[in-house]
């Protein structure tokens, strides 16, 4: 008994002591974050391994220039910020290991997201503990579902690309189009969306069709579609079957609009098609190659990395200064405020173009591109 | 576009997309009129055909254009290419297998038909190559249908092509062999005539004629990719079917056939483009339902 009281006092004293330390040691790190309070942590969310290495690395650049260059001008609310990267590997897995890590790691925001597939399980850990997290690259419409509401999506979804083509053809006049596609998931979603958009409008598809994978022919298709004599030919597919259909168009007398997807947006597509491509339009989402606004972050890109940057970089950059705007309007690191500025942007511009939201986190207008091809190259269409 | 028109057009294109399916099929139907081999790698030997156009074409281009001189010339270097290499598929693959179970062979076939695809892809990365050449637009137009310059001489030379196999197959003496082969191999040893010489000269003229739909497709779409020939083969293989396997004359009439049938299959009302393939392969049902042989194909008396 009196062992055995012996040892419950000891356990308490015990337990009293080890209370007192602890609380000593939060009041220390309180007062050390009182007294080093010049760091804003931010996390960056990308692939730095595995198969899309390539690309998360060139968006991590991207992000550390544009925190690199917020330092130089004085900081985020009087504090210098300072990056902390998370591996994602475009692994669900291994997102959400790399998010478990940021959040434990107390960032006070994220930016990043590179694969639509990693990114996706990571919105619950972000969501859970309220971080807010700028979407820079990963665009499936599944990430508008999962999103708790601290998310926001820079980068345009297929909803967007479909506004932008619908738009093109209603500024050239078109009244009748055709849409043709391959019957994979992409291309048909792509279709899809604008057949049902473009009736919407009240206005007529006249040609809806498939195409086989790996058909070279397409002149019985090109027959078909000349006799219901669209203003405009919608190729919603891949480049290589795109540029033969493009060929047989022209070659069939089809002299109208002609315009491509982003799954077309590639060099070869000019290249196989030859002269008929001249004037086709493709649409793209904003890469650094076709950004009037992003001379000078291409050169300091370049300057800073000794490399290109690459089709993500410049929504990435945006994705950094667009948190670091929304910081500065919360006035505090309070996640919350944070959240809610993110949300309430309309005067932010990036080199991507003017950010503003929907309600549900997505962008409220389309950043997506209008390329031309003209001599051989895709131009930015003025 | 009257629906006349329409019909008149898809007649001129069902026309030309049947003469590269014929070109291939002769191949199909002349191998196996004389071995019983349905060559499976005849597809990828009119793939290997275009690349091989190709590289001769870039080759000689700067020497003689890429016009119509620099296509031809680069044609019949690819038909002596591919011409030879089908031989010495066949001296190294099928030979050896010629007496074993008739299953043996054809699997032979396939694995000569992957090693192909895949040693282009292996070349060239799984690239598309764009085949760039000074091919025009210009064409004739009656009416509402538009035929171009380019569309007419490919016809012309499958049908040239066409014509002159036919009668090497039935107005000379090593014609006259492979009919006899095609009918008794030993019989045929037995009167002296050199059986494997001609089965090598058969498998020639096979392959070179599938190398020469491969460089005119090359320049009439304008790309070439390692896998251009699997669809074509399935396609041509149909065709042979249907005009009856081992009848060259079947075999061009197939081909013409299934291309016109693509064609019209498209323009059935309230059945899109995506129904071509169900329509053109429906069709190959219902004939082999009812005609087992082919149209042109006769019950084992003679083949070629």
């Amino acid at each position: 008994m009196i062992e055995n009281h012996l040892i419950k006092k000891e356990n308490q004293m015990r337990k009293t002591l080890m209370l007192s330390a602890i609380g000593g040691a939060v009041a220390g790190l309180f007062l050390c974050g009182q007294v080093m309070a010049a760091d804003l942590k931010i996390g960056i969310m990308v692939p730095t391994t595995g198969s899309e290495a390539t690309s998360g690395k060139d968006m991590e650049n991207a992000i550390k220039l544009a925190a690199m260059e917020i330092n130089d001008g004085g900081g985020v609310l009087g504090m210098q910020i300072e990056t902390m990267t998370g591996d994602d590997a475009c692994d669900p897995q291994q997102g959400t290991a790399a998010a478990s890590k940021l959040v434990s790691a107390d960032v006070a925001a994220v930016v990043g997201g590179y694969c639509s597939g990693a990114t996706l399980p990571t919105l619950k850990i972000y969501g859970d503990a309220n971080v807010p997290f700028v979407i820079a690259a990963a665009n499936s419409t599944k990430l508008i579902d999962a999103n708790m509401g601290n998310a926001y999506q820079i980068n345009s979804t297929g909803f967007d690309q479909v506004a932008t083509a619908v738009e093109l053809f209603e500024k050239q006049g078109a009244q009748k189009i055709a849409v043709i596609h391959q019957g994979d998931g992409y291309s048909e979603d792509l279709a899809k969306l604008t057949r049902d958009k473009w009736t919407e409008m009240g206005k007529e598809v006249v040609a809806y069709e498939v195409v086989n994978k790996g058909e070279q022919d397409h002149s019985a298709l090109v027959t078909r579609i000349k006799s219901k004599a669209p203003d405009a030919v919608f190729w919603t597919a891949y480049y290589a079957d795109g540029a033969l259909l493009i060929k047989q168009l022209r070659q069939a007398g089809y002299r109208n609009l002609i315009a491509v997807g982003d799954g077309s947006n590639s060099p070869k597509l000019l290249e196989i098609a030859g002269k008929a491509a001249e004037g086709v339009y493709c649409f793209s989402n904003p890469t650094v190659d076709y950004l009037p606004a992003a001379k000078d972050f291409h050169a300091n890109y370049k300057k800073t990395f000794n490399q290109e940057p690459d089709a993500y970089a410049a929504l990435a950059y945006d994705g950094m200064k667009l948190m670091a705007d929304a910081i500065n309007r919360a006035g505090s690191t309070d996640k919350d405020a944070i959240i809610k500025a993110l949300g309430e942007t309309t005067s932010f511009t990036g080199i991507a173009g003017p950010v503003s939201f929907t309600d549900k986190n997505t962008l409220a207008r389309s950043n997506f591109v209008t390329l031309i091809a003209k001599d051989g190259k895709w131009m930015l269409n003025e | 576009m009257s629906i006349q028109d329409i019909l008149l057009q898809q007649l001129a294109n069902g026309l030309i997309l049947g003469s590269f399916y014929a070109l291939v099929a002769l191949g199909y139907t002349m191998v196996y009129g004389i071995i019983k081999l349905l060559n499976f790698a005849h597809g990828d030997l009119y793939m290997i055909g275009a690349f091989i156009g190709f590289l001769a074409l870039s080759v000689l281009s700067p020497l003689i254009g890429d016009s119509w001189v620099g296509i031809l010339c680069s044609m019949v270097l690819s038909m002596i290419a591919v011409g030879l290499l089908g031989v010495l598929i066949q001296r190294i693959a099928y030979q050896p297998m010629l007496t074993a179970p008739r299953l043996s062979i054809l699997i032979t076939a396939l694995a000569v038909s992957m090693i192909l695809s895949n040693g282009v892809m292996a070349f060239t990365d799984g690239e598309y190559l764009a085949f760039s050449t000074d091919l025009g637009y210009e064409g004739l137009e009656l009416g509402n249908v538009f035929i171009t310059y380019t569309q007419m001489v490919l016809v012309g030379a499958a049908a040239l092509l066409m014509t002159g196999l036919y009668l090497f197959v039935h107005r000379t003496m090593y014609g006259k062999a492979m009919r006899a082969i095609a009918i008794d191999q030993d019989a045929c040893r037995l009167m002296g005539i050199h059986v494997n010489r001609i089965i090598a000269l058969t498998f020639f003229i096979g392959t070179s004629l599938a190398a020469s739909a491969g460089i005119m497709a090359g320049t009439y779409y304008g790309s070439i990719h390692f896998f251009m020939g699997f669809v074509i083969g399935l396609k041509a293989f149909t065709a042979a079917v249907i005009g009856g396997i081992g009848s060259i004359p079947g075999a061009m009439l197939g081909g013409l056939l299934l291309g016109l049938l693509e064609s019209f299959g498209t323009q059935i009302p309230f059945i899109g483009t995506e129904w071509k393939d169900v329509f053109s392969f429906g069709i190959l049902i219902l004939l082999l339902v009812f005609k087992p042989t082919g149209i042109l194909g006769r019950t084992e008396i003679e083949r070629m």
